[in-house]
């Protein structure tokens, strides 16, 4: 299949790991428009497949590996993949987002997409390469950590790979590529499932752009604005993203004690400064990245990536562990064995406090670490029966055990370290995100309640739209390839520069009673056209890559339809509104005694974002909405194929019989 | 004596996590900051996040918050990213 657009391979392919042979899968030029590529292309190619709930570690379960346009173009932060699935630890959709260089070589080697079905009968690795797919036998990669088994393959191709936990079926296990993970929802249990250790992708072809001197001038144009902005040019360079943690603990936002609190007293030990000073080696970041937010730390001689501010969070103040080389030392440990920081941090919290509420010893206690690595280790083998149930995730955790009102996960996928009653906007996207108690898919507006800027946490008004917004907003730069912190130039300089200039006070003093603006720019976003480059370049630079004619408009329409599409196929999963749920601690609890603000107030917000979202009181998707993104009607395009080989082989059947007649 | 802890970018072009400065208000603090390191002017420590014992200088009286003895100043520079 060849597309009319720039920037694209025009090529997605089928593999079927059961009969071990690949197909094209004829992905159109309307698809591609549509919805642009990764986590949104992969929606709808997954819309094809999941018809109803199944078993996400079952042969039934479908891999898609998605790039987006901007991959390989040398737009800015513009590395990022997508790999989807049915999640073996909610049962829904995932979506989980990864850097490195895997995009590219995917792209190079001829390939939008990747579609992996079925389940091998011997244990393999798939070899993608301009000629095809391989099936490489990888028994002798079994057991391997993610970096021994991405050095083990060798060659010149990037590597996808799976640790001791995606072969274990951790149903938080993660997929790794060089140092960097597509984390959350168990895409790692999903390729164990499949007995795939890895996914090649080697490739030397080079894409074709639309306009490529105006794309030169945009990719310069573009990187000077990341690189004047405070955040991406300055604070995360230099300090990485570990450089929140001081600011949440002064928000009230640092999730501390399994979420019992807001605030960590000993968190001055564990904080990005102190990670600076004690242990940075450099700074790094993905290819064709001007930010650099990764760290490259030093732990006992050994040069290992430092840890991002989630885990410093969790496995610091959430677990009562003010040890920063346990933290930079345990990453690394997760990393290797092939498990999502968050989710086990998450899980290890819960347990610790059903061991002190004595519903189920596991030999974890708060604040006590010398266990930790032992267990990380048990986890990601289940080599032992507290290792076999941790790694289930908490949500089984508080189905055999109990402890529901703390078990701090939203449809089985555990919080990441911000604490949303300091944030309460932040908390109802943790309960709306379509997968589960992610921050990133939640909106993450706890940047504009106490992180960038600073507007009243604790209110009601216009959070819900603030929350679409930004759903929208990240859901297309994703789509497109991009790195979500390209988004910060999104927010004026002057805001982060001058925070106490009587103008910065006044944007975040009226931004939250702006939600009646924004709720027209929601729900009509197609009525949005303008492009304003040094607030969001997405558009221009994806015109001058594909040739499509895209507004920041059309981009957050894009962005929406695929927030409502994933929605629409988790409703066919068994998501309904009651799964839009928060624990009762977060919604019933004060965070602090006697002050009633403290507290997700969350059916009121959830109230305000279905009908922002165009939602039902039941959390459906309304016909309308479904009609009007253009996705009421998908037809299967799968089938396409078929009817297109099906009328090739009619035609074919037909001339014989047309000529003998004519004769 | 106002004890003045440092994160973010003003802890690493500062180069010290903490110290101690005796300052009757925020804008004397401000100048002694930039008279013991000229890193930083005063105006532009004025665009820096100053929290007074747990409450940010905005809601007390900016620059003219008046300090005491074993208060806890803390400058931070904007953050965001995760």
């Amino acid at each position: 299949m060849a597309t009319k657009y720039g920037a694209y391979c025009g090529r997605v392919i089928k593999i079927d790991l059961t009969k071990q042979t690949w197909e094209e899968y004829p992905v159109s030029d309307k698809d591609r428009k549509k919805f642009l590529g990764g986590k949104i292309l992969a929606a709808r190619i997954l819309n094809d497949f999941i018809k109803g709930p199944i078993d996400p570690l079952g042969e039934e379960n479908v891999m898609v590996i998605t790039s987006g346009p901007l991959n390989g173009t040398g737009c800015p932060s513009s590395s990022r993949f997508n790999v989807s699935a049915v999640s073996p630890l909610t049962g829904i959709l995932t979506s989980s987002n990864c850097g490195g260089g895997f995009a590219m070589a995917m792209k190079r080697a001829g390939y939008d997409a990747v579609i992996i079905t079925g389940k091998s009968p011997n244990f393999i690795y798939l070899d993608i390469t301009a000629r095809g797919v391989e099936f490489k036998d990888a028994e002798k990669f079994r057991g391997m950590l993610t970096m021994d088994t991405q050095k083990a393959i060798g060659g010149r191709g990037s590597k996808l790979v799976i640790g001791p936990a995606g072969e274990h079926l951790v149903r938080y296990a993660c997929a790794v590529s060089d140092d960097r993970a597509a984390g959350r929802g168990g895409i790692g249990a999903v390729m164990g499932s499949k007995n795939l250790k890895a996914v090649v992708a080697t490739g030397t072809g080079m894409l074709e752009y639309y306009d490529e001197e105006r794309l030169r001038e945009i990719k310069c144009k573009w990187t000077e604005i990341l690189r004047s902005h405070p955040l991406t040019g300055e604070q995360l360079p230099k300090l990485g993203t570990a450089a929140l943690l001081a600011s949440m603990n002064q928000k009230n936002i640092l999730a501390t004690r399994n979420f019992a609190a807001g605030r960590y007293e000993h968190y001055r030990n564990i904080t990005g400064e102190e990670m600076a000073e004690k242990y940075l080696i450099k700074n790094k970041g993905c290819l064709t990245c001007p930010i650099q937010c990764a760290r490259v730390v030093d732990l006992d001689g050994m040069t290992v990536k430092g840890p991002e501010v989630e885990i410093m969070g969790l496995m610091g103040a959430n677990i009562l562990n003010d040890n920063l080389y346990d933290i930079i030392k345990w990453n690394y440990e997760m990393d290797e064995l092939g498990m999502d920081t968050i989710s086990a941090s998450g899980t290890i919290a819960f347990a610790m406090e059903l061991n002190e509420n004595k519903l189920w010893d596991s030999g974890l206690h708060f604040g006590k670490t010398d266990n930790i690595s032992q267990i990380l280790h048990e986890i990601a083998f289940r080599s032992t029966e507290v290792g076999d149930k941790l790694a289930n995730g908490s949500r089984e955790l508080m189905r055999e055990f109990g402890g529901e009102d703390y078990c701090i996960q939203v449809k089985g996928m555990e919080l990441s370290a911000y604490e949303p009653r300091g944030a309460v906007g932040q908390g109802l996207g943790y309960s709306v995100s379509n997968r589960g108690g992610c921050h990133l898919n939640a909106g993450y507006e706890v940047v504009v309640e106490g992180l960038g800027l600073t507007i009243n946490p604790y209110t009601k008004h216009g959070k819900a739209q603030i929350a679409i917004m930004f759903q929208n907003l990240m859901e297309a730069v994703s789509a497109g390839g991009n790195c979500l912190f390209t988004t910060y130039a999104f927010f004026p300089p002057f805001l982060f520069r001058k925070p106490n200039w009587f103008l910065s006070k006044a944007v975040n003093g009226v931004l939250p009673y702006l939600g009646g603006v924004l709720k027209i720019a929601n729900k009509l976003p197609g009525m949005l056209k303008v492009n304003l480059f040094t607030m969001l370049p997405h558009p221009v630079a994806l015109h001058a890559a594909t040739g499509m004619r895209l507004t920041m408009g059309d981009l957050m329409k894009i962005g929406a339809r695929g927030f409502n599409l994933e929605r629409s196929i988790n409703q066919r999963l068994g998501i309904t509104a009651k799964d839009d749920k928060l624990p009762r601690r977060l919604t019933d609890e004060e965070q602090i005694p006697g002050d009633k603000r403290t507290k997700v107030p969350q059916a009121a917000l959830k109230k305000q974002f279905y009908r922002g979202r165009g939602w039902d009181k039941n959390g459906f998707v309304k016909k309308s909405t479904l009609l009007y993104y253009g996705i009421a009607h998908l037809d299967d395009i799968g089938s396409r194929e078929l009817e297109s080989e099906f009328e090739h082989r009619m035609k074919k059947r037909r001339r014989p019989a047309r000529a003998a007649k004519e004769s | 004596m106002v004890k003045v802890e440092f994160f973010g970018l003003y802890r690493l072009n500062y180069k010290m996590k903490e110290c101690e400065i005796d300052a009757a208000d925020i804008m004397e603090l401000f100048r002694k900051l930039n008279e013991m390191n000229p890193v930083y002017s005063v105006k532009e420590l004025k665009n820096s996040i100053v929290i007074i014992n747990d409450v940010n200088f905005n809601n007390l009286k900016k620059y003219r918050t008046k300090l005491h003895d074993g208060d806890n100043v803390l400058i931070m520079s904007p953050a965001s990213g995760g």
